[in-house]
């Protein structure tokens, strides 16, 4: 089966019901994405696909019908993507485990809507649950993101 | 072929004559209303009426939540919005088809609400038998075309392929086109107000 990650092309040999998360992490070693419920209810597992935000924990890799962006495929520690740069200067993080599903749906979210309101954030962030509880910073970054990505 | 159109004739010619076929043709209330009390309890139950809701924000409902709930994740709440909010579409978490976990999400084929208009969620027999026929709140269908939509669009399809633990919806998308065809042909009469 042939998959385009992060603008390359992957040749894997699976079965067609595997989740894409775990194609992702056992197959061909991005470990970025995040194993959380397994049931699409938390988000951790969020990655892009034709940039759109897909739970690749229950998406089997059979049902993949287009490009795929994980985290790694955003920005790099040396060339972070503006909402990258936006959670570290907001400091977002507090255990970290849930930020890459995080970080992805608040990327497909400025893809769509610029300039989001405080409910727009809340409503697209809402399916990425965060058990630390940082909700605040989390709607503060994608506010300096948006603000990055707009120039401003 | 002759043969045939000469027979069609003939057949066509003895049941304009029959007495029986006339009555046959006057519309028949109490079976159209026998016909609506099945369409009703379709259309009513949870696994149809959850996503035909007023506000945007589809139900969770069924033996296996425990209860009835609002979608949670804040989804909804834009009754404009059938196909989500950006960052979170339906499609983000619902696929082609149902997981296959009870309760991982269900899926078919372009997953996404019924305008309000057709809301269903709540409402009495009378209430929903005068809105599907009515086209500025059915989609702007013709009985027929209700009918057909019934019996072939997908996502219909799905309340009767709910995936694993979930119960279907009562009776099947055929049946419940043949039923709205029996409505139809009665004149489709609705039950009075209580």
């Amino acid at each position: 089966m042939q998959l385009t990650i992060n603008g390359k092309n992957h040749e894997v040999d699976v079965d067609p019901e595997t989740p894409l998360l775990w194609v992702l992490r056992d197959e061909v070693g991005l470990t970025g994405t995040k194993f959380g419920c397994g049931i699409a209810m938390c988000g951790a597992c969020t990655v892009h696909v034709n940039g759109q935000p897909r739970r690749s924990c229950s998406l089997p890799v059979k049902l993949v019908d287009g490009d795929i962006t994980t985290i790694e495929g955003i920005g790099t520690p040396d060339a972070m993507n503006a909402v990258q740069e936006a959670w570290v200067e907001n400091q977002v993080a507090q255990c970290g485990f849930c930020q890459s599903g995080q970080i992805m749906t608040a990327a497909a979210l400025l893809s769509m809507n610029p300039e989001p309101s405080d409910d727009d954030i809340d409503r697209a962030m809402s399916g990425n649950i965060c058990r630390c509880g940082t909700y605040p910073r989390i709607r503060a970054a994608v506010h300096a993101a948006a603000a990055k990505m707009r120039g401003a | 072929m002759r043969a045939s159109l000469i027979k069609i004739a003939a057949v066509g010619a003895f049941l304009i004559s029959s007495p029986n076929a006339q009555e046959a043709e006057a519309p028949d209330e109490a079976s159209g209303l026998a016909a609506w009390a099945k369409i009703y309890e379709i259309f009513s139950d949870e696994r149809c009426a959850s996503c035909h809701v007023a506000d945007g924000r589809p139900m969770w409902s069924g033996e296996h939540y425990g209860g009835t709930y609002k979608h949670p994740m804040y989804v909804g709440g834009s009754p404009e919005l059938l196909l989500g909010h950006p960052g979170l579409m339906c499609t983000t978490c619902h696929m082609a088809e149902n997981a296959q976990k009870l309760h991982g999400p269900p899926g078919a084929e372009v997953w996404h609400l019924p305008p309000a208009e057709m809301a269903w969620w709540g409402k009495s027999s009378t209430e929903i038998c005068e809105q599907v026929k009515d086209p500025t709140r059915n989609g702007g269908r013709t009985l027929a075309e209700l009918q057909s939509h019934v019996a072939e669009d997908p996502l219909v399809a799905w309340g009767w392929a709910p995936g694993p633990g979930r119960k279907p919806a009562p009776y099947s998308a055929k049946e419940t086109a043949d039923f709205l065809v029996a409505w139809s042909a009665s004149g489709a009469p609705c039950p009075p107000a209580d």
